[in-house]
């Protein structure tokens, strides 16, 4: 495991600064749904910042998996780091554990800036740890699933596919079947956008699970692609 | 009883994007490498050298044929902590040269002490201690070679592969590169050496392999691959310089004698001869009254070898 935890470390201070352009971005919006010119901030805003931010975070995981392959296969470094005593499932765990480590940062700053948003808007703040929790186990999925597709994907059309397995069941109104529980992604979107907040919330157990397990799945998939690949061949 | 690298009847084909064509990089090519010796592996670009080194790495696997390293398959994750590879066109993380030593030395499961240890040790072996902070982006691309060749020797590898590890070095830079795999060498490691400069490998290894077109052409122990069979070279005194010549022209079968002759100052004659012609040779030399002081086969250089067989492309 210390290998892992050494190259999703490496992972993320490849990626340090789109990592900390969001978190940027997460508060900077923060500021300005507040709207600090008025007492109170608008309930409206507040809510369209919260379901957008959940989103956003998710997508942004799946971006900073999805180059993780044809990053270290472009320049070559791949070659140096699969010499040593690492397999390549453990190659490919270490970018979802990286995108899970930075979900976890942004879930709490995302926690702390949508408590402080429905404290000023006078709105209740029970649901909000029920969605970071949501934001980190779909970041998580958004991951190992974009890095699934990267295994045989250019990055961007691999972000592509993993956006439309995530959204064309809402697309397909498939929202009403039981089963679609265990589509991948697809529940906990649907949670984001029809986020109500309640005085009392329920943590999602059964959906965070089902994510956990797919991403999981996901992984498996991707070592089994990633396994036929000839790694030195260059990519473009 | 298993090399410390062995390929066997190995064949890699790589096939062409949008296309059914298929190239072949590497055919049939069977080799063990023996432990303890420094191994030259030469061949033209893309003859399939570093394709035979990647497999070995288990970055690729072989369209048919089978490898060992170290005893276990090709592409076995655990041997390779006990190899230490270094790339041609080494590409490094952008960190100062002590961690990045200390990440790929992590990889191998190193424990930070040993790690602590043997990185101030490479670094002072490939003689970067002093930009031990620096950030190797910021390196010369020889500097950044000799820290390729660090991280290659961070784990006290059994097995060093090496794939042109001295193409982007100056000439100093070589003799230390060179002195630094003997000195691995002496210390047990076996190394296996792919390199465009032959008078290198000539230097240094045991044994080389030539490999052309996909092909394993020659195999053999370095000095033996040296020696010609076809041509030897004699040394002869006490031959009247005109008469020598005058007899040469009269004897058939060293017809051009003369010309590779080599008049020494204190009356020696030095020239070489085909090997179907030493007897006639020498008869003649003693029948002038001359004495011969030796006959030895003809010693080529390596890229005299290597010209002829890839220009050949005999087959072994």
């Amino acid at each position: 495991m210390k290998p892992v935890v050494l190259m999703a470390a490496n992972f993320l201070r490849e990626h340090r600064w789109p990592a900390l352009l969001l978190f940027a971005w997460i508060a900077l919006l923060a500021l300005a749904a507040a709207d600090l010119t008025r007492r109170y901030s608008a309930p409206e805003d507040v809510m369209f910042y919260i379901t957008q931010q959940a989103i956003f975070i998710c997508v942004f995981s799946a971006f900073l998996a999805a180059d993780a392959i044809h990053n270290d296969r472009k320049s070559k470094r791949i070659l140096l780091v699969l010499s040593k005593a690492i397999t390549r499932s453990e190659y490919l765990l270490a970018p979802i554990v990286g995108a899970s480590a930075a979900a976890l940062a942004y879930a709490l700053l995302f926690d702390v800036c949508c408590l402080w948003l429905t404290d000023r808007a006078h709105m209740p703040s029970a649901g909000i740890l029920p969605l970071a929790l949501l934001v980190m186990a779909g970041s998580i999925l958004a991951a190992a699933v974009s890095l699934f597709f990267s295994t045989f994907l250019n990055p961007y059309v691999a972000i592509a596919a993993t956006v439309l397995l995530f959204t064309a069941p809402g697309s397909l109104h498939l929202q009403h079947h039981a089963w679609s529980a265990w589509l991948p992604g697809f529940p906990i979107l649907i949670k984001m956008i029809d986020l109500k907040l309640a005085p009392y919330a329920t943590i999602s157990w059964k959906t965070i699970l089902i994510a956990m397990a797919q991403a999981v799945i996901f992984w498996g998939m991707a070592a089994a692609v990633f396994n036929r690949k000839d790694i030195a061949v260059p990519v473009e | 009883m298993p090399g410390v690298l062995d390929f066997s009847n190995v064949t890699k084909d790589y096939g062409i994007p949008w296309s059914r064509r298929r190239i072949r990089a590497l055919e049939g090519f069977t080799l063990s490498l023996e432990r303890g010796e420094i191994f030259g592996f030469l061949g033209r670009n893309g003859a399939g050298k570093t394709t035979a080194i990647h497999l070995a790495l288990g970055f690729m696997r072989p369209t048919s044929g089978a490898g060992h390293l170290l005893g276990k398959p090709f592409g076995d994750a655990a041997s390779r902590a006990r190899i230490g590879f270094l790339a041609e066109n080494v590409a490094l993380y952008h960190r100062p040269a002590r961690k990045l030593l200390r990440y790929y030395g992590g990889l191998n499961g190193m424990r930070p002490q040993r790690l602590q240890l043997r990185s101030s040790e490479v670094l002072r072996q490939v003689e970067l201690e002093l930009e031990a902070n620096r950030n190797v982006a910021r390196f010369s691309r020889g500097m950044q070679q000799r820290i390729g060749l660090a991280q290659a020797l961070i784990n006290d590898p059994e097995l060093l592969i090496l794939d042109e590890p001295t193409s982007a070095l100056d000439p100093l830079a070589r003799v230390t590169m060179r002195e630094l795999l003997l000195e691995a060498n002496r210390a047990g490691k076996t190394v296996f050496l792919s390199s465009h400069l032959l008078s290198e490998i000539e230097m240094i290894c045991h044994r080389v392999a030539i490999l052309d077109k996909g092909r394993l052409v020659k195999l053999g122990r370095t000095e033996e691959l040296l020696i010609s069979r076809d041509r030897y070279e004699v040394v002869a005194r006490g031959i009247p310089t005109n008469s020598f010549e005058l007899s040469a022209y009269s004897l058939p079968q060293v017809r051009g004698l003369p010309l590779d002759a080599n008049l020494a100052g204190d009356g020696r004659v030095q020239f070489t001869i085909p090997a179907a012609a030493q007897r006639d040779a020498l008869q003649r030399i003693w029948s002038l009254g001359g004495e011969v002081l030796s006959v030895n086969p003809v010693r080529r250089t390596l890229e005299e070898v290597f010209v002829e067989l890839t220009n050949k492309g005999s087959v072994l």
